[in-house]
């Protein structure tokens, strides 16, 4: 029982380090309680899988368990029984509940809406307390607020649904089979429906379809690399080894593989009691941690919020003081409020953000949670898998040796250009033995395919040696055809070798051709001789030094190395009619022909070392963490360049200056390699000290749950962690990680689910370009929201001025509506589309504290600067309407109340004239109108600014970005339709507006843009200037 | 303190991607209404060292004090994160910042007044067609009185002696000429010379003129109503078809209005008193009334009344609009 509470001590120090971190950074205030109260409950959790997992069923013989689970091993259960104790639940994992994350950015911005429809209502019921002689309105605006809460809030839900969806799709598995035994009959059915005390059979290639109880196996092997982390095939048998049931060898694991034999087992536990069901089930018990896109929108919020509050209540008290009525005070501070509402902006930021998902689909990162399309930009720390998604996931030859040389083979996908020289005689040699001397075969009705893509039946050595010799010599099967096999010895782990005798394909001669690979110097024992240039020569001591050489430069490259030999039998001994014995060994086996070696490795992905540069490039750290052997992790991590050219580890120094590794100073080295063991005994500070001492490091040999402290660690030092995994038990890493990525194709159901994004092609490459749309969405909200943020003051101003100078209201609420969620929504969304403005791969991944999305000079510049411009502008169309429709500036000012009573007919203007109140009420709606236009030709100026936030608008190009087209198009067909589409429909307060009212704010919306442009060229000349530090955002 | 921190953090990880960042601009970490966060954030990261959490009151006094700091920190001479050096320089640059766009709303504000005459309004669509008020007007148009309660008319009557004091025959004689009945008093010459007012006497309004009943006729229960046509620039009526005004009951029995003398007899007004010029130069332009004289009304109900004006060029039946070309009252005349 060793390895079991390791699992899930792993566990129990998570939380524990979740409570410190909580105080520690205190990156939000709430989690400390959620974890509080969530604890008890997790703890719980815990204690019961502990108790589950006290299981002793690998300890008790088949008539103990009969009686345990009253079944019986011949018949099996009954079908009623089997039914009976169906009722229990299905054999199946339950999905995670996703619905609390979905929503923790939208419920952001949804408490916004809230205020906005608590506030809606409020000054609906103010008015009706006022006995205001038109509720009508308010009534309008309580309903126009509901529904846009409403609708937005189903917008937003319905993005973020259909991003989950598409996961939903693609994580349905096919319904697994299972051969079971019923009532004395072998039935297959649908494995969900197995239950305890089934006895099921299962073969080389079939799930295990719960965990089992193994009652007999033939030469059984499993595949529990996915649980453990082991990647060797494990043998199953009946009998009990180990104290740990996840050790013993009579204990198969639901949704392991089995690889080969065939077996029989008794079901011990099935759905989420299983192993993996429990591990499963603790991942979703992992805290979700906000993730920075929902912390960047929380302190948005804040700002607005603060802001909206502020001037409210400055208004407040100056309302009162200037002596209106308490109520109407109160009805001012709530028409603040909602006027700072940024009402179009939750779909907005759904809408960009679901875009860059589409994109980042299209380029095979699968985005399962919207919010994390931003966390993998702000990334900082990538703890990446080795197999698969740094390397192709294949052996594949790499080096040969032969005539004293090594030579290099192609290892890219390809294979395309094998340059090495194939002229040698005992390259000849070496090429017959790799064909012969070899059992893999590619299936059937591949004709078409490439060859590296074709599927082999064979292991990895031989599927590697296979595939190599077919794009070097062509048809290999009809080599062997040439060459029959007469006898064979299959490769086993006592031998280390494989051997297969042949006929020559040269008719005249009649010898028969033994051909041997195998452990190198297992193979060099068996050999006298060693052909050099097609000539055999004595093996003596100089060439088998060489071999040495060879042999350990090889190994040390971390490639797994074969030895290859030949004999040809003399005829005379071995005539044609010979028949050869394998279990006797009828034939030599020493006294070989040495003729060369091979070496094989898993090779990295040709594009992930430029995506690891990319990585460096872009402050990110990439982390390996493998299950693999230090030494080919270390060659893979250099050959990717996680550890680069020119670092070494603490083990490289020491060689270098050859001193003894204890002496070596550990700061110098840059690079570290740290196994899974010096891991084990390291300390929380160690740990932490390593993390942030070192640049690059590799740990090997570790298991998935080692993963998880890997990730606490990061996360202790504030890194946005990415982590990579397939297997089940990567899922608590996963989930813990800031963004956890899971492999879309060697990923296990549970780790897709406990991921937030999925790849579709297990490429790291993928990744980056993910950061790189990470990033650039992160700029781009942005821009968005100083898009959205600037008209918020043209649409705040209006209100003001209306209070304290008591002007009839310049904009009403309903109009403000209608800028917020009609003619500002796409064009806010087409900044989604802007180009990077630079190399964004070539900055320092964002501080989570310190590069906020809405910063101070992004709040001032938007609203003090351009905000403040855009009111004035609209300002002067005000006054420009009312000034030629009778009512000059001066007659305006304080009008207010007399031009709100509905009983004053016959108001007098500035020339004499008397208007109605209706007719007032009209003058008041083409202001609205005018005003209206006003914002949207100075928006229209703002978003052409805020293309950009350091170069100039001709730097980035105008038209590059269409869309942007678009949305101005789009603002300027939806403002004529309102205007006058609409104009009649006095419900929406829009009026027919004088053509020359249109272009009146034309001059504004070019001096916006020309400030603009002047504090973009200050930026760009006093690059970290006083200028920069506070006209950047 | 919290410079102690940054510091100590900093090095352990790779931070701020840009200069602008730097550690040692304070200034520029703190955000818009951001103090309260900061401060929270930067008592948290104190209490780490510590091992153990602290009570709550401890932080919130942390908490409170990191704020003061915030707000002014002696050490470092800082209000709000800032220098006084710091602020006086962002105060200079947002002063000339808004002393050129308070220049340049000037600037186009004053070019804008110059396109705009003072005397005649560029546009008059919104004004027209002409709206109709009614006198005496106190907040409502339900006219309640008993006739037995002088109390309860006598506003009416005090409010209609005031409306037409301006109306008086002897000011009308002489601040403004009698000008010939039934054409256009039209004016030619330049925009901003003074324009001549006709006469509209209040001895027009014959029984309703309260020369002859001061009490407007309410102490018999035959109230007088004024009826006047809100003024429009330039507004002519058709020729030779002044704008006449009838009025009859809006909704019910017709006959619950027996009777109704207007003053003029006409009940028109007379196009002498059109066009009109503005009040800049038509300073002694007097509004022409009709005065109706409700001389058989049915008492002690509700009579809802309805008075239109006829003609060319008014419109009396906008549904949104209650007083365009029409008004509509209500008389409760009690006994």
């Amino acid at each position: 029982f060793q390895k079991t509470p390791e699992i899930y001590s792993v566990e129990l120090s998570g939380t524990k380090d979740v409570k410190k971190t909580d105080k520690g950074d205190g990156k939000q205030k709430y989690r400390g309680l959620k974890n509080k109260c969530s604890n008890f409950r997790k703890n719980d959790q815990i204690e019961e899988i502990k108790e589950e997992l006290d299981l002793d069923d690998h300890k008790l013989s088949s008539e103990e368990l009969e009686k345990r689970y009253g079944t019986n091993i011949i018949t099996g259960l009954s079908s009623a029984r089997a039914a009976e104790l169906l009722a229990d639940g299905p054999n199946a994992l339950h999905p995670p509940k996703e619905t609390q994350r979905l929503s923790m950015m939208v419920a952001q911005l949804c408490t916004f809406y809230g205020i906005d429809l608590v506030l809606g209502s409020g000054s609906l019921l103010s008015y009706v307390l006022l006995i205001d002689s038109s509720p009508i309105t308010q009534v309008y605006l309580g309903a126009v607020l509901a529904l846009v809460v409403i609708l937005t809030g189903i917008f937003a839900y319905y993005q973020e649904a259909k991003s989950t969806n598409i996961m939903a799709s693609f994580s349905k598995m096919i319904p697994q089979q299972a051969l079971v035994i019923r009532d004395a009959e072998k039935k297959t059915i649908p494995s969900e429906q197995l239950v305890v005390g089934d006895i099921v059979e299962i073969k080389g290639g079939d799930q295990i379809p719960a965990d089992i109880r193994l009652l007999s196996s033939q030469g059984c092997k499993v595949d529990n690399s996915s649980l453990t982390g082991e990647s060797e095939p494990q043998s199953r048998s009946c009998d009990f080894t180990h104290d740990n049931p996840l050790e013993t060898k009579n204990i198969g694991f639901y949704s392991t593989t089995c690889l080969e034999g065939t077996a029989t087992g008794m079901v011990i536990n099935t759905g989420d009691r299983t192993i993996i069901g429990q591990i499963a089930s603790l991942a979703s018990g992992v805290g979700n941690e906000k993730t920075p896109i929902a912390i960047e929108i929380e302190h948005f919020v804040h700002i607005v919020a603060g802001v909206a509050v502020s001037i409210g209540i400055i208004f407040f008290i100056i309302a009162v003081s200037m002596k209106y009525p308490v109520l109407y005070s109160i009805i001012f501070l709530i028409g603040i409020i909602v006027a700072n509402v940024p009402e179009g902006l939750l779909a907005t930021v759904t809408v960009t953000l679901s875009l860059t998902a589409k994109r980042m689909a299209k380029k095979n990162c699968l985005v399962k949670n919207l919010e994390a399309v931003e966390t993998l930009g702000s990334t900082s720390i990538i703890c990446s898998d080795k197999t698969g998604t740094l390397t192709q996931n294949r052996m594949t030859v790499a080096h040969l040796w032969f005539d004293n040389q090594i030579f290099m083979a192609d290892t890219s996908e390809d294979h395309s250009n094998q340059i090495f020289d194939q002229s040698s005689e005992t390259w000849a040699s070496l090429a017959k033995i790799i064909t012969l001397c070899n059992r893999a075969e590619f299936k059937p009705g591949q004709e078409s395919i490439p060859i590296m893509k074709k599927t082999v039946v064979g292991d990895a050595s031989e599927t590697a040696l296979l595939k190599f010799s077919e794009v070097i010599l062509g048809d290999v099967m009809e080599v062997r055809k040439r060459n029959r096999k007469v006898a064979e010895i299959p490769f086993n782990s006592t031998n280390k070798f494989q051997l297969s005798i042949h006929e020559t394909d040269d008719p005249n001669d009649k010898r028969f051709l033994m051909v041997m690979k195998g452990a190198p110097e297992r193979i060099l024992e068996k050999c006298s001789t060693i052909m050099i240039n097609g000539q055999e020569q004595p093996l003596d001591q100089s060439t088998a030094k060489a071999f040495h050489t060879a042999y350990m430069e090889l190994g040390g490259l971390g490639e797994r190395v074969l030895g290859f030999c030949h004999l040809y039998l003399p005829a005379d001994e071995f005539p044609e009619t010979y028949s050869f014995d394998i279990d006797t060994m009828n034939f030599p086996t020493s006294s070989l022909c040495f003729v060369g070696l091979l070496s094989m490795i898993d090779p990295p992905r040709s594009t992930v070392p430029d995506a690891v540069t990319k990585c460096r490039s872009a402050g990110i750290k990439v982390i390996m963490v493998t299950g693999d052997h230090p030494i080919t992790a270390k060659a893979i991590a250099r050959s990717v360049g996680i550890i680069s050219a020119n670092s070494e580890t603490v083990e490289d120094i020491a060689k270098r200056l050859n001193i003894a590794v204890e002496q070596v100073n550990e700061w110098d080295a840059k690079a570290a390699v740290v196994t899974g063991m010096e891991l084990k005994d390291m300390s929380q500070e160690q740990l932490d000290e390593l993390l942030a001492n070192h640049s690059e490091i590799v740990f090997a040999r570790t298991s998935p749950q080692q993963k998880l402290i890997i990730v606490e660690g990061c996360q202790r030092l504030g890194a946005v962690v990415a982590v990579t995994g397939d297997g089940v038990n990567d899922s608590p890493a996963l989930k813990k990680a800031d963004i956890g990525i899971a492999m879309g194709i060697a990923g296990s159901d549970a780790a897709k689910n406990a991921a937030d994004m999925v790849l579709l092609d297990d490429n790291f490459a993928s990744i980056v370009t993910g950061v790189e749309e990470g990033r650039l969405i992160f700029d781009n909200l942005k821009k968005t929201i100083a898009y959205t943020l600037t008209k918020n003051i043209a649409e705040l101003c209006p209100f003001l001025i209306y209070i304290i100078v008591g002007l009839p209201l310049p904009i009403g609420t309903i109009t403000i509506l209608f800028i917020d969620l009609g003619t500002d929504i796409i064009p806010s969304i087409a900044l989604a589309y802007e180009k990077a403005e630079s190399d964004i791969m070539n900055r320092k991944p964002r501080h989570k504290k310190k590069d906020r999305l809405v910063n101070k000079p992004l709040a001032l510049y938007s609203y003090l600067h351009v905000g403040l411009m855009q009111s004035l502008g609209a300002f002067v169309v005000y006054f420009t309407v009312y000034s030629q429709e009778g009512f000059r500036p001066s007659t305006l000012i304080g009008l207010r109340l007399e031009w709100e009573k509905h009983s004053v007919n016959d108001l007098e203007d500035s020339y004499g004239q008397e208007w109605t109140r209706y007719q007032r009420q009209y003058l008041e709606w083409t202001g609205y109108t005018a005003f209206f236009i006003a914002i949207m030709v100075q928006q229209i100026a703002d978003l052409i600014i805020r293309k950009t936030r350091r170069n100039s608008i001709f730097q980035q190009g105008l038209f590059r970005n269409k869309v942007i087209w678009v949305g101005i198009a789009s603002q300027i067909i939806i403002a004529l339709i309102l205007s006058y589409g609409l104009g009649s429909i006095t419900a929406l307060n829009f009026t027919m507006l004088r053509a020359q009212y249109w272009f009146v704010a034309v001059p504004y919306a070019i001096l916006i843009w020309v400030y603009d442009e002047v504090r973009k060229f200050f930026i760009r000349l006093y690059p970290g200037g006083w200028w920069d530090k506070n006209m950047y955002y | 303190m919290r410079r102690q921190h940054r510091s100590r953090r900093a090095p352990t990880f790779p931070h701020g991607y840009r200069y602008r960042l730097d550690d040692q601009d304070e200034a520029n970490q703190n955000y818009l209404a951001d103090e309260e966060e900061e401060a929270e954030e930067e008592a948290r990261v104190m209490g780490v060292p510590n091992g153990q959490g602290q009570p709550t009151g401890n932080t919130w006094w942390q908490k409170l004090q990191l704020m003061n700091e915030y707000l002014w920190d002696p050490e470092q001479r800082m209000s709000l994160a800032r220098t006084g050096q710091s602020w006086s320089l962002i105060l200079v640059i947002y002063f000339f910042f808004y002393a050129s766009l308070a220049a340049v709303i000037t600037v186009c504000m004053y070019t804008l007044f110059l396109t705009i005459s003072t005397y005649m309004p560029t546009f008059t669509e919104r004004v027209k067609p002409p709206g109709v008020m009614i006198r005496p007007f106190a907040h409502s148009l339900n006219f309640n009185f008993n006739v037995s309660e002088p109390d309860t008319w006598q506003h009416y009557v005090i409010s209609l002696n005031g409306f037409l004091q301006g109306y008086n025959d002897s000011l009308q004689e002489e601040m403004n000429v009698d000008c010939p009945p039934g054409q256009y008093f039209i004016q030619d010459g330049n925009e901003d010379e003074d324009k001549k007012a006709c006469q509209f006497k209040r001895s027009f309004l014959k029984n309703c003129s309260g020369l002859e009943d001061p009490t407007f006729g309410y102490s018999t229960g035959q109230p007088c109503i004024l009826l006047k046509m809100n003024r429009i620039v330039g507004f002519r009526p058709e020729l030779g078809d002044p704008v006449k005004v009838s009025c009859k009951v809006q909704r019910g029995d017709e006959n619950d209005i027996r009777s109704i003398n207007y003053y003029p007899e006409s009940a028109s007004f007379d196009l002498r008193y059109y066009p009109y010029y503005g009040k800049l130069t038509h300073v002694n332009y007097t509004s022409p009334l009709v005065a109706m004289h409700f001389t058989d009304v049915v008492k002690n109900q509700v009579v809802p009344v309805q008075c239109q004006l006829k003609g060319k060029g008014i419109i009396n039946d906008v549904i949104n609009d209650h007083f365009v070309g029409r008004v509509i009252f209500t008389l409760n005349i009690e006994t």
